[in-house]
């Protein structure tokens, strides 16, 4: 308790020193808070529209259809389930506890022509009533403009695409793709309302009809390619991965991957993202520490004669070493009390208002083959922030060693002739 | 048994190529009670010798035993642990820890020994009146005069009790009236507590009222003289 004390009042005796140096620490403590939830937010956004219009967090995939996006490892969940197993799969996992839906969908690499232009596109097929509500891609479309049945002609054209085929909405168009014993095989599309998503490759290659209407081209009205599902929360990924795996026949050549492998581009970029921004906060750390190294190594060699005269009457080295630690303990959990403070003040500005990039960035916003919402906003992260509070402590902790073994080498003798 | 024997005790310091020698080959017996001092001129090797016998430095050859412990045997804890209970330390100046109160300061090595809070703040407060320093316990150091910051300086010395207190130009700061009342204080002390008392000085004041003057010159012992006073 005296220790404490004794601390607590030495800390204060260069006030000035010592508010500049809580200040940098807590500063240096809000800034990583801040960017780290400010990025946990926009990431868990990206993933969210990406899960949402992509792979879903979890997929449900033949073969490596994940890496290959070989258009033949098709499959079809039958009446009688698949492959035999009893009851249908969508119906099974969206059962789950924590599945919000389960998106069956067909993508057909197909010809895309108007009567003046041709275009390579990627036909895709989707379940237009569960993908509503759920898929980013048809946010912007208005009721009226959406496709409504399974195998009806009516489609959602990219915007890009549209204009390159110069087509309106309401002209009809022919896809072409190949059948399955390789001969081509022609639809006849109307266009119902186009996609306007600002990712330059969707935009331009996106067509999506009612799923059963692209199976036909296959010859199996009930094909699919990908069974996307979409979780309540991510975190329940680590959880339903298992389960939706062990649903599938062990014969049926189906497998359960996780959006990270279905999506690499996008987990690639966003790990790439936060590597960057971890080396930045490393620097941030590795400056501080310095200067709190330098703060406690003056405040030690200021008081070498004092230092002299507790070990003369009486003192171990290892209570002078206790002090100097106890000293940085208090300087970091001040910092870290008040970094708290400045780190929750920002977050909730960056949860509440966030950040608007439409001032600044025109037109579209894509990131890792996904787009953005213009608005970044944060999301809290506690377990980070109690993280990085401890590690102010520890920290201030390590910054005191050698100050701490500076004071502990004190001889007495020498110290008292220091004036 | 003397309370504090040398024998042939030398201490060399290396500087460069050169040796420096402060002290050599001292012989010299201090008895339990004695109020003695070691006077000598600048450079004479007091401040050494004070050192060596309180174990802040260890002696270039020769032999130290102060209460029955001969310093040789002793580890750097055992000898923090001596220091704490068995000698008092009184300094020229800067003595006391600037953030503490007076009484903190007194206090200070009875709490380094583990005494309760409550026990040690009765035992200072007597010492205090004691010393004449009453009512200035809440103060800070920097708020006290230097013949007060000295009056508490002996009041952690002798607080813990120890065999004898070391005290090394005690009155180099102090006008000759405080420095005059400071002496008969612990001359007082000496009298009615058994303390023994061994200071470093050369300010004819304190060798006038040390009961023994022990001279050194060039790190030799010159002169032993035992003194009547009042
Ligand atoms: N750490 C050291 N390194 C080298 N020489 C030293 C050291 N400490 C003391 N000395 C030398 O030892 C000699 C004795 O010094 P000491 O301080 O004991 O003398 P003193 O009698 O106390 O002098 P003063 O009256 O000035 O305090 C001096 O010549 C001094 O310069
Ligand atoms: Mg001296």
């Amino acid at each position: 308790m005296e220790t404490l004390l004794l601390a607590w009042r030495n800390v204060w005796r260069n006030r000035r020193r010592t508010l500049i140096t809580i200040l940098a620490m807590s500063f240096s403590l809000m800034l990583i808070q801040a960017f780290h939830n400010l990025s946990f937010g926009v990431y868990a956004q990206m993933v969210d529209s990406g899960v949402r219009s992509g792979s879903g967090h979890i997929a449900v995939y033949r073969g490596d259809y994940a890496l290959s996006r070989d258009d033949r490892l098709l499959w079809v969940m039958d009446e009688m389930g698949v492959m035999g197993v009893m009851g249908n799969l969508q119906t099974r996992i969206t059962a789950l506890d924590g599945v919000k839906a389960v998106l069956p969908r067909i993508y057909l690499p197909a010809l895309a022509q108007s009567s003046r232009e041709s275009r390579g596109i990627l036909l895709t097929g989707i379940d237009p009533i569960a993908e509503n509500g759920i898929n980013p891609l048809l946010k912007q479309i208005d009721a009226p403009a959406l496709i409504k049945s399974l195998d009806g002609r009516d489609a959602l054209v990219g915007s890009r695409l549209l204009s390159e085929l110069k087509l309106k909405v309401g002209n009809k168009f022919v896809v072409t793709a190949q059948g399955p014993e390789g001969q081509l095989v022609s639809e006849l599309l109307r266009i119902r309302g186009l996609v306007k998503s600002g990712i330059r490759e969707v935009d331009g290659s996106l067509v999506m009809v009612g799923r059963q209407r692209a199976a036909l081209m296959t010859g199996q009205s009930e094909a699919i390619h990908e069974l996307a599902v979409i979780l309540e929360n991510p975190d329940l990924e680590e959880k339903l991965l298992p389960l939706i795996g062990a649903m599938l026949p062990a014969d049926s050549g189906l497998n359960a991957v996780s959006w990270e492998l279905a999506m690499a581009n996008l987990a690639n970029a966003i790990k790439l993202d936060y590597a960057s921004q971890k080396f930045i906060f490393l620097i941030i750390v590795l400056i501080v520490t310095i200067g709190v190294v330098n703060t406690l190594l003056m405040s030690v060699m200021e008081r070498i004669r004092e230092f002299g005269v507790i070990l003369a009457v009486g003192a171990s080295p290892a209570r002078l070493r206790a002090t100097v630690m106890t000293e940085a303990l208090l300087l970091g959990a001040v910092s870290m009390l008040f970094g708290n403070l400045l780190g929750a003040l920002a977050t909730w500005y960056l949860v509440e208002i966030g950040i608007d990039l439409r001032d600044f960035i025109p037109e579209t916003m894509e990131f890792g083959g996904v787009v953005f919402d213009p608005v970044m906003r944060a999301a809290w992260d506690i377990n980070y922030m109690l993280q990085m509070s401890a590690y102010v402590l520890l920290l201030s902790v390590i910054a005191s060693l050698y100050p701490a073994a500076k004071a502990a080498r004190i001889a007495p003798a020498v110290a008292m002739r220091h004036h | 048994m003397p309370l504090i024997s040398l024998n042939n005790l030398s201490k060399i310091y290396p500087l460069g190529n050169q040796q420096i020698v402060a002290v050599q080959e001292l012989d010299l017996r201090i008895e339990a009670g004695e109020f003695a001092v070691l006077a000598g001129p600048s450079g004479s090797g007091k401040t050494t010798v004070l050192n060596i016998v309180g174990a802040l430095d260890t002696p270039s050859t020769g032999r130290v035993r102060v209460d029955g412990c001969d310093y040789r045997e002793m580890k750097p804890k055992a000898l923090a642990d001596f220091r704490l209970r068995r000698i008092g330390f009184i300094f020229q100046s800067y003595n006391l820890i600037p953030v503490l109160t007076a009484a903190e300061n007194a206090e200070f090595t009875l709490m380094l020994q583990g005494v309760a809070p409550k026990a040690r703040r009765a035992k200072i407060s007597a010492l205090f009146a004691e010393l004449g320093i009453a009512g200035l316990e809440e103060r800070r150091p920097n708020d006290l005069s230097g013949g007060q910051q000295q009056r508490v300086a002996i009041a952690r010395a002798i607080a813990p009790e120890p065999a004898v207190i070391l005290a090394d130009e005690p009155t180099a700061n102090l006008d000759s009236h405080t420095a005059e009342d400071l002496l008969q204080l612990m001359r007082r002390l000496n009298r009615e507590k058994g303390t023994t008392f061994l200071f470093s000085s050369h300010d004819p004041l304190v060798i006038a009222h040390a009961e023994r003057v022990i001279s050194l010159r060039d790190g030799r012992l010159e002169n032993d003289i035992r003194q009547e006073i009042g």
